[in-house]
């Protein structure tokens, strides 16, 4: 059985992924009118505010979502759920920066065993540094 | 009924209904807009191969449906955090509806937090979260 703590010390806090994005207007606009989203700074890129939907942001933490030398647990990785945090708008046309790392590693036992979770965590940057926004996506992980 | 102000929210009440279109059309749109084509997104029958009851819709459009009937009940209201647990897939085709209360208001600083849920037809829960906004105080 892997030892959370163990887990913790040697991955939590290491950014261990980075990558750029240049959001378009025409995908922004159609995650949001999908979603059933009404406000023009979301569904009309000539709005002054226009700008990217909370989800939206949660779709650019998919890719390598753990460190390349973590562990196998044994089970494959479900989607537990996401989080965002909004701090500034997130604009198209300009070049964005994700900075990955692990946040938190916890477990819950159930009857049929152990469940581990890990947070990963995405915030992303512009280029002046500002962070505008943090994206936690948590895997699930049925112990093998 | 929409709020425009903090002052115009009360505890424990209740937002309008929404309803999403869950249709495979536009879950596939949503899907083909964030990067996540496929067959699990895009068809039912190839869903279905891959171990699926059917076509999936994305789990975070989920959370896009959630932000969208907060933004309607408050057209001036900002969502600064949400959070979301995806308890159950939801597929496309299949009607959902979108429920959410308030759980607390700080007036002084403008924020109200929500408490959501997604339900199928049957009151299944398939995603349910937290989410905090700021309304304007005045």
């Amino acid at each position: 059985m892997v030892d959370i703590d163990d887990l913790k010390t040697q991955y939590l806090n290491n950014e261990f992924d980075r990558k750029d994005f240049i959001l378009s207007s025409d995908r922004l606009v159609i995650a949001a009118t999908t979603s059933g989203e009404k406000r023009p700074q979301y569904v009309d890129p000539d709005h002054p505010d226009f700008q990217a939907t909370p989800a939206f942001l949660c779709s650019l933490a998919s890719g390598r979502h753990l460190p390349i030398d973590f562990p196998a647990l044994g089970g494959v990785p479900m989607d537990g759920g996401k989080a965002v945090e909004c701090f500034a708008p997130v604009r198209p046309d300009i070049k964005l920066t994700g900075k990955t790392h692990l946040h938190d590693i916890y477990d819950k036992k159930g009857r049929s065993g152990r469940m581990i979770f890990i947070v990963v965590r995405l915030e992303l940057f512009d280029e002046s540094g500002e962070h505008l926004a943090t994206t936690d996506s948590r895997l699930v992980i049925r112990e093998k | 009924m929409s709020v425009n102000t903090i002052h115009d929210v009360e505890f424990g009440a209740e937002l309008p209904v929404f309803e999403p279109d869950t249709r495979i059309e536009n879950t596939m749109a949503f899907a083909k807009s964030v990067g996540w084509g496929g067959p699990r997104f895009e068809d039912h029958e190839g869903a279905r191969k891959e171990g699926f009851p059917g076509a999936l819709v994305p789990g975070i459009m989920g959370m896009g449906f959630l932000t969208s009937a907060i933004h309607s009940w408050a057209p001036n209201g900002n969502v600064e955090h949400i959070d979301t647990v995806f308890r159950a897939p939801m597929l496309a085709d299949t009607p959902a509806i979108i429920s959410a209360v308030v759980t607390d208001i700080d007036e002084e600083e403008g924020l109200v937090e929500l408490d959501m849920t997604v339900k199928n037809t049957k009151d299944e829960t398939r995603v349910f979260g937290t989410a905090m906004v700021r309304l304007p105080l005045e």
